[in-house]
């Protein structure tokens, strides 16, 4: 299963531009084009909001975590960068997450999941790089909130940007964008084993 | 009661449904200002009861080195030598650097923190953790975004990692307190590293290691 995150909502508009491009309007039309690419390659698709409502960082993670086997995908429009590029964004490694039962901890749920996320990160980023110019070649690593919290393989795209002059700039970047995830996601997932959380020894503190 | 007296009542119940609805958004505006005042007020009456931005003239000018943005708006730092009068106390060194970084660089075009952002308190704890406490806008202000608030970040944590050795780590509080996020992306709730060739001195092998990464928005290795 997919669950792909468009970012903010509700009263929160995201990066706003001054064409009166919304990025939490944006990432929705992106999420339904990504959701067709990928059902075209046979996933099962959830999205955290589709509509203008805005769930929790916490209530996004649980779609994903409430699942076994899942991947989440954060979109995003920025307020800059260089107009027509996409980058990926990955969690920087965290403190293991066990708490002794072998349960994952809520607020590091990310952890066990990082090398997971980069590899992931990685592909995405490469079908972007060929598909818009200028774009980074590999993931970068920077703690975005919500995938700190998310247990499953995550990552965010985030797309440049609201301050383009012409909304048409970045409509024109949807059928790439959902193209490079599918593509990605697809090549993702027969290395995708999820790791076993084993429960810590005795006496020994997270 | 009479057919007339029913037309009066619902009548008058009718004004007054039509007189609610247009005096509660006018309301719900004036409250919403208020607030907004109170809010603005605490902040102003905070930054007056600290110490103000420590003057320096009578120190010796040093190079300091700054991390602002680039005119390309391409997610890169570029750092940039400054001569400047700073104090060879670690935390008042500090808040000098940082207050120069919040002025910005002659270019407008390259700053990586909002104009109006202010530094209100500055800590260097005796682990080496630096607290840097900003105003509000420094959330409010900036351009949302994972790029733009990792290069804030990033700008933040390089300038002093170039300039006061003894920070490791830095914490960012917004308003005296701890924000879930910078402006609705990066993750506040954790500290940033700063100098880590300190830091693995620091850290036994043993303990979980920090979970920033320092180069980045660079790309992974």
């Amino acid at each position: 299963m997919v669950v792909l995150d468009p970012a903010h909502g509700g009263t929160d508009l995201g990066a706003r531009g001054t064409e009166g491009i919304r990025e939490s309007e944006v990432v929705l039309q992106f999420a339904a084009q990504v959701r067709k690419a990928l059902e075209a390659q046979g996933f099962q698709v959830v999205q955290t909001r589709e509509g203008n409502e805005n769930p929790s960082f916490d209530d996004r993670s649980a779609r994903a975590n409430a699942q076994r086997g899942a991947v989440f995908i954060s979109l995003h429009v920025a307020s800059t960068g260089l107009a027509g590029t996409a980058r990926v964004y990955t969690m920087p490694d965290l403190p293991t997450a066990n708490d002794g039962s072998g349960l994952i901890v809520w607020d590091r749920a990310q952890a066990p999941f990082t090398s997971l996320s980069h590899k992931l990160g990685d592909l995405v980023q490469a079908e972007l790089a060929r598909r818009f110019k200028g774009s980074p070649n590999g993931a970068q690593v920077a703690p975005v909130r919500q995938l700190r919290t998310t247990a499953a393989p995550a990552i965010a795209v985030e797309i440049s940007s609201v301050s383009v002059a012409d909304r048409a700039t970045l409509d024109r970047m949807i059928p790439g964008v959902a193209d490079a995830i599918a593509r990605a996601v697809t090549a993702f997932k027969p290395t995708y084993v999820v790791p076993m959380i084993a429960p810590a020894a005795p006496g020994v503190r997270p | 009661m009479n057919t007339r007296w029913q037309i009066w009542l619902a009548g008058g119940l009718l004004a007054a449904v039509i007189a609610a609805a247009l005096y509660f958004p006018a309301l719900r505006h004036q409250v919403d200002k208020a607030k907004q005042l109170t809010q603005k007020t605490a902040e102003q009456a905070r930054r007056e009861l600290l110490p103000p931005a420590p003057v320096s003239s009578g120190e010796p000018r040093v190079k300091a080195k700054m991390f602002w943005g680039t005119r390309e708006q391409d997610g890169k730092l570029n750092p940039v030598t400054v001569e400047l009068p700073l104090s060879s106390d670690p935390a008042l060194r500090a808040k000098q650097v940082l207050n120069t970084l919040l002025a910005g660089p002659v270019d407008p075009e390259s700053r990586t923190l909002p104009p109006d952002a202010a530094l209100l308190a500055f800590y260097l704890l005796p682990d080496g953790t630096a607290v840097a406490d900003f105003s509000e806008a420094i959330g409010t202000s900036i351009p949302s975004g994972i790029q733009s608030e990792q290069l804030a970040v990033d700008s933040i944590a390089r300038t002093l990692e170039a300039n006061i050795p003894q920070a490791q780590r830095l914490k960012i509080l917004i308003h005296g307190q701890e924000a879930d996020t910078l402006a609705g992306h990066l993750d506040l709730t954790q500290t940033f590293p700063v100098n880590m060739k300190m830091l693995s001195l620091a850290v036994p092998a043993t303990e979980p290691q920090p979970a920033m990464n320092p180069t980045s928005p660079a790309e992974k290795p």
